[in-house]
Order: structure tokens, then sequence, then C-alpha cells
């Protein structure tokens, strides 16, 4: 089985490398999908070798990783892993990831910072944003342990039937929304997030709100 | 009675300004109806505020007929924004389409340059 990996990059050339070198050994293909970032993050990605993609605007996560998932199935990969470039996930938790859709469990899995292993969430994140997002999507008859995760394995199934609308950060929630309308098989790994920054503030939160109710009309 | 005829030759200016903008070509044939329409339906409820007056208090509204025109206007303003806003979500959608191409064919240029 062919295990691609797509990591999108903005403005990550202090971490990219440290990540390069902890995933690339676990898969087949890594393809960097470098969101025209501003820094030297295309050029650090370049000199490893490995698959980087470029956009010539920033189109935000949710739209790089439609760029690494698009260019990964058109080069026959089995298994797409999402992963992110600021080295807040464990690259060492690929494989138990994947491992449910190897076994033929499941057609995608979503990393939880809920499970058994403990992540060091900011408390406004543990306590206000994260039960709110597991509220709403409670309200859409979505239920996991995590709703914004953005570590992810896909089978190549998953990948080709999800349609992925959100160029911005409301993609986590699209994943998961898509997943249950196409009544995939889900499951859920236990994994660690190592927080360097806070991530989506509540500012944020809102704005995922107000794409996805944007992309309901216009879709 | 004065402020009628100002709003009015405003209004007649900015027509004027319309018909020099079709005359350039700056303006498509469907826009420019669509604005001269705007600019006689805003000069007819300048002409007749004083119906339009009588007409709102006979729909039971409070407000003057200048005042009804404001809240209507406003309302069709937010509802411009409101298209405005789902034609750049699909005009963004449109664009991300194209980057992701030229994003994938440089890099299919790039292996065959090295192949």
């Amino acid at each position: 089985m062919k295990v691609a990996c797509v990591i999108p990059a903005y403005n990550e050339e202090k971490r990219l490398l440290t990540v390069i070198s902890k995933v690339r050994p676990l898969v087949d293909d890594l393809i960097i999908v470098d969101d025209c970032s501003k820094d030297r993050t295309y050029e650090i990605a370049r000199k490893t070798g490995v698959i980087v993609l470029h956009h010539l605007i920033n189109l935000d996560q949710g739209g790089a990783l439609k760029t690494g998932t698009e260019y990964a199935l058109k080069h026959g990969a089995d298994i797409i892993v999402h992963f992110d470039a600021d080295d807040q996930f464990s690259a060492t938790e690929i494989p138990e990831m994947i491992a449910p859709i190897l076994a033929g469990r499941a057609d995608i899995v979503f990393g939880s910072r809920f499970l058994s292993k403990k992540s060091n969430l900011p408390w406004s994140k543990a306590h206000i944003i994260m039960p709110l997002a597991r509220g709403v999507n409670r309200f859409l008859g979505i239920r996991l342990s995590d709703p914004q995760s953005g570590f992810r394995a896909l089978s190549q199934k998953a990948a080709k039937e999800i349609e992925i609308t959100q160029n911005g950060k409301a993609h986590c929630s699209e994943y998961i929304a898509e997943a249950f309308k196409k009544k995939l098989r889900i499951a859920e790994v236990p994994i660690t997030v190592t927080y360097h920054e806070f991530g989506q503030n509540f500012g944020g939160g809102l704005q995922i709100i107000q794409d996805m109710i944007i992309q309901k009309i216009i879709k | 009675m004065w402020q009628q005829i100002i709003a009015l030759l405003i209004i007649i200016f900015l027509i004027t300004r319309l018909f020099k903008q079709r005359q350039k070509n700056n303006l498509a044939k469907n826009e420019f109806g669509l604005w001269l329409a705007f600019w006689i339906i805003a000069g007819l409820a300048v002409v007749f505020i004083r119906p339009i007056d009588r007409l709102v208090h006979a729909l039971g509204f409070s407000a003057s007929g200048i005042t009804f025109l404001i809240y209507l206007a406003v309302i069709i303003l937010f509802y411009f924004l409101f298209k405005l806003r789902l034609k750049i979500a699909k005009l963004e959608n449109n664009l991300a389409k194209v980057v992701r191409e030229v994003a994938q064919t440089e890099v299919k240029l790039r292996d065959e340059t090295k192949d």
C-alpha cells in the first residue's frame, strides 16, 4: 500500500525541516504544499527533495490540503495522511493512524486529542472552543470526541468520495461532515498534540461558521 | 421644494455621467440599463414624495415617505452586499481551481525537465 502524506505549509521555515525529517521515513510520498509563503518555506522544502507543490496565491489550509490530496490520488496513493507543518502533531503516530485502514476496518481515521493520550491544550480551547464545536457537531448529528482535528488518514476511497469546498479552516468540520454524509467507515485514534502557539482562536471559530454557511448557500 | 430641486439636479447630473460612461463603452448595456432604471426610480420618488408619504401612512407606517425610502434603501443595500459576498465566494472557488491546476502542472513540468 502506497502511503502519501500531505503537509500544507505557510510561513513554516522554522519548523518545516524538522517535520520533514520526522515524517519522511514513515511514508512513501511526502507532499509539501507551499501556500504562497512569504518566507523561505518553498526553497527549504525544495532542497530536501520531497514533492513540493507551490500555490501562486494563498488559499489557506483547506485549499492546500485539497491540492496535495488531488496530487496524491493522481499519483496512485492508497492512503493519504493529512499532517501539519508546525510540528504540533507527532509523526510517530502516523502508523497508528493508518492501521485501521490497513486492517480494512475504516475508510477514514481522525486523530483525537480527547481519548487516552494527553495533549497540552490551552484552557480556553479545551473548555470553551472545543465544547462549542462539539455542540455544533452534535446538532448536525456528528458524534466524534474531537470536533476539529487536522491529523487524519484517508483511504483512496474516502479521498475520492469526500468533496471539500472549504479553502479555509472550516475544512476540518467539512471532512467530518462529509465522512458521515457519505457513510464512510470512521475510526478515531488517540493522538498527542504539543502546542507551540494557540492555533485557532474564538474569532477564527466564528469565521469557520460563516464560511460553512456561505458555502452551503453557493453550493 | 428646494430640497427636491437639488436632489433632482444631482440625479440629472448622475444620469448624464451614466450616458457618458456608456458612450465611452465603460458600462455594459445591462449595467447601464440597471443604473438608468435606478436613477429614474429615485427621481420619481423625489418628484412624488407627497403621494409616497400618503401611501406609507395608508400602509400603517409611522415614518415619513423619505424615511421609509431610506429604510428600503438600507434593506436593498444589504441584499446587494449579500449577493456580492456570494459572488466573491464563487470567484474564490474558481480561483482556487486555477491555482491548484498551476501548482500540479508546475511539478509535472519540473519532473519532465528532470527526466
